[in-house]
């Protein structure tokens, strides 16, 4: 990078979705969806149990190809684009139900991840020099996740708390353009959400992050602007201030038990 | 790593291994002749087909039952090139009679290449679909070698060892040298799989083991890295092809049917199919049985084979899924907790065991 960027280069947002929707047989989990996160924006999804969120990520990813619309990443149409594919292009995310490498240690797991999305993944050979360089980011991408202390731990013995912890160092250590963290402070304890809190506030301003998220607290502390789903759509858009204001996602949402549990 | 002190269970292991290397290196010295050239000669490359079987399912999470077949088609391959066809000499096969060191090295290669088509084909499936492919090429590979008779039909193809390279010179008269030759083949398979599980390409396939769907996500071709897995395993294989036809002299369809396919899976299960070594201490086992126990008599159940290794096999399975390296890694977990304030023992799934087999 040369300077700092100049509005046209981020002209196209990181994340445009149009008319996006997800069939499961009969069942429409999400539908006519249209989204823009701008570049560094930083964005909480919210919504009930079944709103449709997880499967919106699963379709940004590319995990779920789409029922009808187009995704657009980096300006780019990835609407048929492979999940490796846009890993590939700069997008990172979290899984609800943590899919972790039960049998591989935590440092070996974030140098999977940072590997990933470079060159060499086939290499049947270890470079001393490359590869002391590829952990000493996984050990740092651990640090700023606090999981440091567990480096050499099997990830298969590790608590729910940590796997989450996990998943976000293994996210941050790719270096992500787009960072997408489904449910990250679920499970965790009070100390580590606030963990969790300052580094999401921390980041780095030129990372666009879309966040899932049920802990109110945290999530409208994070995000500039806020998507509410319901029923596969989604029902309001809005900053923070005017997510609490809102009639609706009060009775969506906030009166029921989450806000209760979280607080 | 962090910690300088080494384990306990690592160190004894070390210690063990060399011991069990010294004295293989030792060879006729300590051992007697049926010892040299029947038993140990066959652990060494049965242990080599089985290591090919342990890798793919330790580190790849694969069951391939196709090994066999493979380790026959380099036999076969070699037959067909090396054996002439002289006034009273073999005349199954092609007789192609070429140069031995070129028949080795197309042997080896092509096996490679039909392992990296078969890999390719399966390397989609998953699970018992897996499996159920590999077993196809498995009786596919039979059918084709016991049927087509200008390749070899039913009856072995014979006196392959007689054409060996100049590097290799005469094996019939001298066993202690293929023993030799089989005990380098097997020490390179070993180091060689055991350096893989740390590079990036093991890494990402133990990765792929635990979890394909966040492989892809954190940007890896799957599909990619299981073909190469089973090109490699099939290379491997390969090499215990070669010198199962120098230490027979002959390959027949007996070879790789069902029932050698199934005995190579019973040596990983009964060696334990979560660490590598497990591969040679399950091809010992197996072998040690099959030469000393076929003539016990058992009370009611007779004196088969077949069915004291088939108890032995059930009471393994039944006691420790991770065969004789499970049980020994089960062991250590129990005296850390006898001991008290060891490291707990990791998870009891398949996969720890094998991170282990891969750590040091
Ligand atoms: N793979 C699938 N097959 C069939 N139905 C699915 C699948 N994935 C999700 N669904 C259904 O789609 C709907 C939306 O599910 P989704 O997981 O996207 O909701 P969510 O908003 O993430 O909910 P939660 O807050 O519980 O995580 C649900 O009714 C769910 O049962
Ligand atoms: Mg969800």
């Amino acid at each position: 990078m040369t300077e700092a960027p100049t509005p046209v280069e981020h002209a196209a947002p990181t994340l445009r979705l149009r008319g996006v929707g997800r069939r499961f047989g009969g069942l429409v989990a999400v539908r006519d969806v249209d989204l823009d996160v701008a570049h560094g924006e930083r964005r909480a999804i919210l919504g009930p149990n079944g709103a449709g969120k997880t499967t919106l990520f699963n379709v940004i990813a590319g995990d779920l190809s789409v029922s009808t619309g187009t995704v657009e990443l980096f300006g780019r149409d990835v609407t048929r684009m492979p999940a490796r594919k846009r890993a590939r292009l700069g997008l990172a995310r979290t899984y609800q139900q943590s899919r972790m490498l039960l049998g591989l240690s935590v440092e070996d797991s974030i140098y999977l991840s940072i590997l990933g999305v470079g060159d060499g993944h086939l290499r049947p050979v270890t470079l001393p020099r490359k590869d002391r360089e590829l952990r000493e980011r996984a050990r740092e991408a651990a640090r700023r996740a606090a999981i440091d202390h567990k480096l050499s731990e099997l990830v298969g013995n590790l608590s729910h708390g940590e796997h989450r912890q996990v998943a976000v160092a293994m996210a941050l250590a790719s270096e992500p353009k787009l960072l997408m963290l489904d449910e990250p402070a679920s499970g965790l304890s009070r100390g580590e959400r606030q963990l969790l809190t300052d580094l999401l506030l921390g980041l780095d301003p030129e990372i666009t992050l879309v966040v899932i998220e049920h802990d109110m607290d945290i999530a409208l502390r994070v995000a500039e602007r806020v998507t509410m789903m319901h029923d596969g759509r989604v029902v309001v858009e809005g900053t923070p201030e005017e997510i609490r204001a809102n009639q609706l996602v009060h009775d969506l949402y906030l009166g029921r038990h989450h806000y209760a549990a979280d607080e | 790593m962090s910690s300088l002190a080494l384990d306990p269970k690592v160190a004894v292991e070390r210690v063990v291994g060399v011991g069990v290397l010294v004295l293989l290196a030792a060879g006729p010295a300590v051992f007697n002749d049926y010892w040299i050239s029947t038993i140990l000669t066959q652990t060494l490359f049965f242990g080599i087909a089985a290591s090919s079987l342990v890798f793919l399912y330790a580190y790849g999470g694969m069951i391939s039952l196709a090994q066999t077949a493979l380790m026959g088609i380099s036999a076969y391959l070699l037959g067909n090139m090396v054996t002439q066809r002289v006034p009273g000499g073999e005349t199954k096969g092609l007789t192609l009679g070429w140069d031995p060191t070129l028949a080795l090295v197309l042997a080896i290669v092509i096996t490679t290449l039909i392992g990296l088509v078969f890999g390719a084909v399966a390397s989609r499936s998953l699970g018992i679909y897996f499996l159920m492919l590999t077993l196809t090429y498995a009786v596919i590979a039979n059918y084709f070698f016991g049927q087509v008779t200008q390749f070899g039909g039913f009856s072995p193809i014979a006196g392959i060892n007689q054409y060996t390279p100049g590097f290799v010179g005469d094996l019939i008269d001298h066993p202690d040298k293929l023993y030799y030759i089989a005990l380098g083949t097997a020490l390179c398979v070993y180091v060689v799989t055991r350096y893989l599980a740390r590079t990036p390409f093991g890494l990402s396939l133990q990765g792929i083991r635990d979890d394909p769907v966040r492989m892809t996500s954190l940007g890896y071709t799957v599909p990619l890295h299981r073909t190469l897995a089973f090109g490699y395993a099939a290379f491997v294989a390969s090499l215990a092809g070669i010198l199962l036809v120098w230490w027979d002299g002959q390959i027949a369809p007996g070879n790789i049917g069902i029932g050698a396919t199934i005995e190579l899976l019973v040596m990983c299960v009964i060696g334990g199919l979560a660490r590598i070594e497990g591969a040679w201490l399950g091809a010992f086992a197996f072998i040690v049985i099959n030469n000393y126990v076929r003539d016990v008599e058992l009370p009611v159940v007779g004196g088969s084979f077949n069915t004291i290794i088939g108890l032995i096999f059930l009471v393994i399975v039944l006691v420790s899924p991770d065969g004789l390296m499970g049980i020994w890694d089960r062991l250590w977990g129990a005296i850390r907790r006898g001991g008290g304030g060891g490291r707990p023992e990791p998870a009891a799934v398949g996969a720890s065991t094998a991170r282990e087999a891969g750590s040091s």
